[in-house]
């Protein structure tokens, strides 16, 4: 049996999959957080489980809110279990009317119950349920998992109801004209046509999609403006106005009937917290603070440390293990030079940033899940509409801060489709984790004093860099009207630690599981091509095929300040993913941990060589991962290339102007 | 009157919103920000940025522009 769960977005619907399901999503504390479909098997193997993006009403304005119409369109499935914010229950109810009329079996999960009755909301479940067509209802708290055993008990029984869709009234000018349309759809395969008829009343780009591959354009046009004018003479100025009039009217009667509201309460602790964080002076400075400290805990108070006791095991004592294993089993050069030269340099290299990795992870996590996510888009909307995009932008851009493959996706949430694709090309200009591994290395050996200031550079360079970029592309190639911005600002809530430690590991996951596959794999490739060359296998490094395509590279970096071999060899295999470029510098220059190759490198690099060599990473190409998933959210090859093109172009220059300025300014 | 000239704490009510672009117009109505309503203003940003108004128990941001196309009615 196949279960889609919807709902408005903040309403909890991911806690709840998460529960249900017992696999972990995503959690975050704003909206659009569930940007595509997900599916999960339920934990009492009743079937699948899909999680839908968050949605107010059926007609979509955004991507994200197009998945879940056409969900409905066109999937096949037993049952819609409906999540309700029983404190926001007038607003879900809009929803939940529609998927009513829809005509499918529908649960109602009344999510939140004890939010709604601090709030002085008592709800009578059982008439809620008489009203609503008698869909069962079950009061739930999805974040501590109260109820939800009870709610996942009913999915047999709900789904093997039969659906009878709700018909609402709506009025003498409307319904002969639904009933118009519904007898011209006679060929039409679908169970409830009226619900199409009102969704293409509505002005659902994706029912009138639909029609229109069955009746004439201009015949669905005609219908349209018809019933628009007709309305217009007699109710409001718009169709879509009227439709929600009527179902809002409604929804004032079942809250009647069902809701009585004992007192009302305000939020002193986030008004509280707003007075600083959305202050007129103290706004940005807050934010700023924020990032810096960030940086200070993963770098210099915390992720650091560890990273170096990380990597001191990893040379130390479990280097020593499996030399000693290997000399134990009799293995050959060949292998030996495999696990430890490219093995343990290559994927070691990478892992011994682990820490500082989840210590990123988990920090973004808390803004995500406290709610000042919300805020801090509200507060950079003035700015970022100066410059062509608007504050929801800034979301994607802060989510890029930890990959940028998330980031992408979610400037799902823009509205406007340009503003959309903006933030989608310059996220991937956000330093990630990834590119932090480079950094880490290179600070470590050129710039130990100024460590957290120097890599906090390289964030700002990359935030500048993209602003000026939105700036100069608005104003060229993506000239727009009609930016919109309007957000949700959820109260403030102290983040769950269970959350938090999942949402972590859920997002760290990723980078451990990459340094098995990809970097593993990648690090034996390169260590193979440095160990073979022309002249056969064990080459000097210097004569091998990686020594000679980085060379064919080389001269072209040489106005950067680091033309030789490995930074070129390093930059290209980077492409795959910006950590392999430590791992390629660990294989290249052999070096048996961190210390070692920060000692080494410093002999290749002057300080202001490896500034520019650390400013060409950060901007040269979005890594094949974050190129995969720009061509999967633009569906366009054109702009793809366009992503990785101006990035190349624009590291190239930076790089270049950095380089010569610094040497002719006097630094070296 | 528009929701713009509303003071911070203060109320008002919703008359009109037919001026205001129809993607914001929509996500407005989606939040529960529609004719009739009532609406307290709850922060003004600086340099002529967003406002934030409360709807229902929800807080919202909307820019300063729309929310001068948005007619009010105190009360």
């Amino acid at each position: 049996m196949n279960i889609a769960l919807a709902g408005n977005p903040n309403t909890g619907k991911t806690s709840l999959f998460n529960i249900l399901t017992g696999s972990y999503e995503y959690v975050g504390n704003w909206t659009g957080v569930t940007v595509e479909k997900k599916v999960g098997v339920l934990k009492n193997k009743a079937g699948h489980l899909i999680d839908l993006p968050g949605i107010y009403s059926l007609s979509p304005l955004s991507r994200d809110e197009g998945v879940a119409t056409q969900f409905l369109l066109s999937e096949d499935f037993a049952l819609i279990l409906n999540i309700i914010d029983a404190s926001q229950i007038e607003r879900n109810l809009y929803l939940t009317l529609q998927l009513l009329e829809y005509g499918h079996p529908l649960l109602i999960g009344l999510n939140m119950i004890d939010v709604a009755k601090a709030r002085g909301f008592v709800i009578d479940e059982a008439k809620l349920s008489a009203l609503l067509l008698n869909s069962p209802v079950v009061p739930i708290v999805a974040r501590t998992g109260f109820n939800c055993g009870l709610l996942a008990d009913q999915f047999r029984e709900a789904g093997s109801r039969k659906g009878t869709p709700l018909v609402i009234d709506y009025g003498e000018v409307l319904e002969p004209a639904v009933q118009a349309l519904i007898e011209r759809l006679d060929a039409l395969e679908f169970a409830s046509k009226r619900w199409l008829a009102l969704q293409f009343f509505e002005g659902n780009a994706l029912v009138r999609e639909l029609l229109e591959k069955h009746l004439p354009a201009e015949e669905l046009e005609l219908l349209y403006s018809r019933t628009e004018q007709e309305i217009k003479a007699r109710h409001c100025q718009f169709l879509h106005a009227y439709i929600r009039k009527v179902r809002m009217d409604y929804i004032e009667r079942i809250l009647k009937e069902c809701v009585t509201r004992t007192r009302t309460v305000d939020y002193p602790f986030s008004e509280r917290v707003d007075q600083y964080v959305t202050n007129k002076y103290l706004g940005i400075p807050i934010f700023l603070l924020f990032m810096y400290l960030i940086f200070k805990l993963t770098f210099d108070w915390a992720g650091s440390p560890l990273s170096d006791l990380l990597d001191r095991f990893m040379s130390g004592p479990l280097r020593d293990a499996v030399i000693k294993g290997l000399d134990a089993i009799g293995a050959t050069d060949f292998i030996r030079a495999v696990v430890l030269d490219g093995i343990i340099g290559g994927v070691g290299g990478v892992l011994v940033f682990v820490p500082q990795i989840f210590m990123l992870f988990f920090l973004i996590s808390f803004i995500e899940d406290s709610g000042y996510m919300a805020r801090v888009a509200m507060v950079m909307d003035r700015f970022m509409e100066k410059i062509g995009l608007n504050g929801k932008a800034f979301i994607p851009m802060i989510i890029g801060f930890g990959c940028n493959v998330p980031g992408v996706m979610a400037a799902r949430t823009i509205e406007q489709p340009k503003e959309r694709l903006l933030t989608i090309l310059l996220t991937p200009l956000m330093s990630c984790s990834a590119r932090l591994t480079v950094y880490s290395l290179f600070v470590g050996a050129f710039f130990e004093h100024n460590q957290a200031l120097i890599v906090l550079s390289l964030y700002v360079l990359g935030i500048v860099v993209a602003l000026i970029l939105a700036k100069l592309f608005s104003s060229t190639l993506l000239k727009q009207s009609g930016s919109v911005f309007v957000i949700e600002l959820p109260p403030y809530r102290f983040p769950q630690w269970r959350t938090l430690f999942r949402s972590t590991w859920e997002k760290g996951k990723g980078f451990v599981r990459k340094a098995g596959t990809f970097i593993f794999g990648g690090s034996v490739a390169i260590w193979f091509l440095s160990y073979a060359g022309p002249g056969g296998l064990a080459v000097d490094m210097d004569h091998s095929f990686l020594a000679l395509i980085g060379g064919a590279i080389a001269p072209l970096l040489a106005p950067l300040g680091f033309g030789n071999w490995q930074a070129a060899a390093s930059l290209l295999t980077g492409f795959l993913a910006k950590e392999v470029v430590v791992s390629t510098m660990n294989i290249i220059y052999a070096a048996p941990n961190t210390d070692s190759l920060q000692g080494l490198i410093a002999g290749y690099y002057s300080p202001l060589a490896a500034y520019s060599f650390m400013v060409f990473l950060l901007l040269y190409v979005p890594c094949l991962a974050t190129v995969a998933v720009i061509k999967k959210e633009t569906s366009s090859t054109k702009w793809t290339w366009f992503s990785v093109g101006y990035a190349l172009v624009i590291a190239y220059i930076l790089a270049l102007v950095i380089y010569q300025g610094g040497k002719w300014m006097g630094l070296h | 009157m528009v929701l713009a000239d509303i003071k911070p704490g203060c109320k008002a009510r919703i008359t009109n919103m037919e001026s205001l672009n129809e993607m914001v117009r929509r996500r407005l109505m989606d939040l529960g920000v529609a004719d009739g309503v009532s609406v307290r203003m709850k922060r003004i940003l600086p340099f002529g940025g967003p406002v934030a108004v409360e709807a229902g128990g929800q807080w919202i941001g909307l820019r300063r522009c729309d929310a001068r196309r948005i007619e009010v009615a105190p009360s």
